[in-house]
């Protein structure tokens, strides 16, 4: 775990696609996800 | 060059509705999914209010699944036992989400539920085929070949009441296609899709059923689903245009023949990661819409019926004065256009077989 968390930022670099896709993905599901608890509340 | 929908009372581009519906059944013919689940989104963006949009792209899935089916049941593609099991249990979603439609109509949420239900399927689909795609094109680029399992078990496998289906070579629980059944008409009650994205996986991978099967078989049930859909919204909310039905057919019908040509020659992987990217970018879409635009109310003028052109009138009058026979009407002109659209495709298909044949 710490050699994953060690190696990160270079897999990052080696993978930038997939990192984009990646955060592109959370930001939309965080939106949707913070969005509906706000309309509900 | 708008056109006024005397149920719906807005004005859409004819034109607009043509090209939209064309691409997305371009998009349905490549991929073998309905379409659905692009059009209606596409409908709210055009001005349709969601409650309008759901009821008459269910119309539309009639029409087209009619049309496919016909082909299918000329192909002896459908397995009808299994198929009837799926229905059983879509008639019972189908009546369940009307009834949860209804109440949060009642209280004036429905059109965030709509829009918060395509958010979230769009987003479901779009990143699990996303990762699929990315995954194949990886695994194709370093030439790894999986070894898959024949038929994984599931709980669902362990249920009750088993029976066989000759036509699927299957021994199999009736419980499992009613629940899927049930999932889906659920599904299409509340957002106005057929559910083929949601059926189509599930008669692959837990029902276990031949592939050849699988389009007749999922067309044949989206005809039942989408009669109660389209039925239960005509009478219960009087929601059915014609004229908007009329556009969407003709624009989906002509779209899907050009996608199943195309579909021949195209990779299909790469196809798959660019519909996932477009899945999502219309979810982002309806985000934005539902969550940032600025919610301007919109301004409902009454419209003087005499206004109206005698065809407009005529179709008002009968959704309002007789609901049940508009909602038979409106199932059966969906059926008329689909069966005439199967039967054109097959003279043009025959005209040209003949002509290469010389």
């Amino acid at each position: 775990m710490p050699d994953l968390i060690k190696n990160l930022p270079s897999e990052i670099k080696k993978n930038k696609i997939k990192a984009g896709i990646f955060l592109g993905l959370s930001a939309y599901w965080g939106i949707i996800l913070i969005g509906t608890l706000v309309q509900f509340n | 060059m708008d056109v006024f929908l005397p149920i719906a009372e807005v004005s859409v581009n004819i034109l607009a509705i043509f090209s939209l519906s064309g691409i997305v059944g371009i998009l349905s013919g490549l991929f073998g999914v309905g379409g659905g689940f692009l059009m209606t989104p596409f409908l709210i963006f055009l001005g349709v209010p969601p409650t309008y949009a759901v009821a008459n792209e269910a119309n539309n899935i009639l029409a087209t699944s009619v049309s496919g089916s016909t082909t299918h049941y000329l192909k002896d593609t459908l397995d009808y036992k299994m198929g009837l099991m799926i229905v059983v249990g879509g008639i019972f979603g189908t009546l369940l989400g009307i009834w949860i439609f209804t109440y949060f109509k009642g209280i004036g949420k429905i059109d965030i539920v709509i829009s918060l239900a395509y958010m979230y399927i769009l987003a479901i689909i779009g990143t699990a085929m996303l990762v699929e795609g990315l995954g194949e094109i990886d695994k194709a680029r370093k030439k790894i070949i999986t070894k898959k399992k024949l038929h994984v078990h599931y709980w669902i496998h362990g249920l009750p009441l088993r029976m066989r289906f000759q036509k699927s070579k299957l021994y199999e629980s009736a419980f499992t296609p009613i629940i899927i059944g049930l999932i889906v008409g659920f599904i299409a009650a509340i957002m106005g899709i057929g559910g083929a994205f949601i059926l189509v996986p599930a008669m692959i991978y837990i029902i276990g059923m031949p592939t050849k099967l699988i389009p007749g078989t999922s067309l044949f049930v989206t005809i039942f689903v989408s009669v109660i859909v389209t039925f239960l919204h005509a009478f219960n909310y009087g929601s059915i245009d014609l004229i908007l039905v009329f556009m969407l057919v003709t624009g989906s019908i002509i779209g899907v023949q050009c996608g199943q040509k195309l579909g021949e020659s195209i990779d299909g992987t790469r196809l798959k990661t660019l519909l996932a990217a477009l899945l999502l970018l219309v979810g982002i879409a309806i985000a934005y819409d539902t969550f940032f635009a600025n919610n301007t109310n919109m301004e409902i003028s009454k419209i003087d019926i005499n206004d109206l052109n005698p065809l407009s009138i005529f179709i008002k009058k009968l959704s309002v004065e007789m609901p049940i026979l508009y909602g038979l009407f409106s199932i059966v002109f969906a059926v008329s256009l689909g069966v005439a659209a199967a039967f054109i495709r097959r003279f043009f298909s025959n005209l040209r077989k003949k002509y290469l044949k010389k």
